[in-house]
């Protein structure tokens, strides 16, 4: 025992194993961290049952923010009404419009043998349970998953536009991607239009600063107007046509003065969603 | 031990309620946003003796931010742990007291935003600027030392008031 001594380990051997360790992490995590990584069985259920509980939890809370919130509405009551009045009128032939224009879509998509367009699709209502925890995610987690037909990449809105898309499902939850985040990954095409022309693109970017989108691929001999509408093109087969995202605000060009950098601001109110619709698009094998 | 996860759970809810009531997106930060599990962690150390019960605590609450919360996998639980050991170091440098404490927490909850913000960087899943990341910490402070100097107070009543001992 006396002449036994310890061997202890060089400290550039700890360094080196310390490195590549922690490669190995990184390299972990960057398989893992992705839109379509699913959750195991195990992850699902500790889920819906946390959600749920959680559900539960803040319901008092949610009810008393509610009642502020209808009660505060409640004052501009009068003043809307007034507004609601004067655009009644005009109600009734707008819907003899619309109803007149669906018939003759379904008589040229009999024509074309269509069964479906990219701007058909379904409804389905949820209720936003938490938002953005650990902030750098920018997700949100909405009530509804498998159990109601929720399935990946599809699109949710609000009653104001686009908000993003279902990234991970549970059985009973949902968790959306914002549109609001510099995804490098996951471009959405995009037309804007001023009612006459439609020009196509894609939102490249998002601009935190002043919370505005950055459409690119736009060639610099278009025009494009502050205040056109720009709208989801349904390429890319994800997302349905037709989807407001939002103004365009800005318009610059790119630095080969080729095309132009359109800043977009989107029309839905992203602090403030408390309920969402999502989107089932149609699709011609259905 | 029962106080410390009742306590820890009470936290770990408090991220949700307080997400649905100060609202917090990218490009508007609320004054009133913190990690409050984190907080918590920050505040129990001392009442542990025995630490493997209080790293495993802190795993546990580390998977559960990553199921629950960001659908991210062992992210959180490296990061908790990460912060788990800062915990522990600081404590042993620093005295323990409301002050001291606060300062771990601000420690804390900068080092979480770091880290997530490194990792996320450098693994691709989103592009962010360091002004953002500052912006965020800043933002942190308010909640931070709120949240930390409530619970310290709490947890400390507790222990004195019901003779409860540390965790062993």
């Amino acid at each position: 025992m006396l002449g036994k001594k310890r061997k202890s380990i060089p400290k550039k051997y700890i360094v080196i194993a310390l490195i590549v360790l922690l490669i190995i992490i990184l390299v972990g995590f960057s398989l893992t961290l992705k839109d379509d990584r699913k959750l195991n069985p195990a992850e699902s259920v500790i889920r819906d049952a946390v959600v749920f509980a959680e559900k539960v939890i803040t319901y008092p809370f949610k009810y008393i923010s509610k009642e502020v919130e209808e009660y505060n509405e409640l004052k501009d009551t009068s003043r809307d009404n007034d507004i609601l009045e004067t655009s009644l009128d005009r109600i009734d032939s707008v819907e003899t419009e619309n109803i007149e224009l669906r018939r003759q879509l379904d008589e040229l998509k009999e024509e074309l043998g269509i069964e479906h367009t990219l701007s058909d699709y379904e409804y389905l209502n949820a209720t936003v349970v938490s938002r953005n925890v650990g902030f750098w995610y920018n997700t949100l987690t909405i009530d509804k998953g498998t159990y109601s037909g929720v399935a990946k990449d599809m699109v949710v809105i609000n009653a104001k536009g686009l908000i993003g898309r279902v990234i991970r499902t549970t059985a009973f939850t949902s968790e959306i991607r914002l549109l609001t985040t510099s995804d490098t990954n996951n471009k959405i095409s995009v037309h804007v239009s001023d009612g006459d022309t439609n020009l196509y693109g894609l939102i490249n970017s998002y601009d935190y600063n002043k919370n505005l989108l950055e459409v690119e691929g736009i060639s610099n001999t278009k025009s494009v107007n502050v205040g056109d509408y720009v709208y989801t093109s349904g390429l890319g087969g994800i997302f349905p046509s037709g989807i407001l995202i939002g103004t365009v605000t800005e318009i610059t060009t790119d630095s080969y003065d080729l095309a132009k950098i359109i800043k977009v601001t989107p029309s839905a109110d992203f602090t403030d969603i408390n309920y969402v619709s999502i989107l089932k698009r149609k699709s011609d094998g259905e | 031990m029962l106080i410390a996860i009742i306590y820890l759970l009470f936290s770990f809810i408090m991220e949700n309620i307080m997400g649905n009531i100060f609202l917090s997106t990218l490009s508007n930060i609320s004054f009133f946003t913190t990690i409050y599990t984190v907080c918590a962690l920050v505040v129990l150390l001392p009442y542990f003796a025995n630490y493997k019960k209080y790293y495993i605590l802190v795993g546990i609450f580390g998977l559960l931010f990553d199921i629950v919360y960001t659908g991210s996998f062992f992210l959180n639980f490296f990061i908790f742990i990460v912060i788990g050991v800062v915990i522990n170091f600081l404590y042993h440098i620093l005295s323990e007291n409301i002050v001291m404490t606060n300062l771990i927490s601000i420690v804390c909850i900068g080092l979480y935003h770091i880290l997530s913000f490194f990792i996320l960087s450098i693994t691709n899943y989103a592009d962010y600027s360091i002004m953002l990341l500052l912006k965020v910490i800043l933002h942190s402070l308010i909640m931070t030392i709120i949240y930390t100097s409530i619970s310290y107070l709490i947890i400390k009543w507790l222990y004195n008031r019901f003779s409860i001992r540390q965790v062993k």
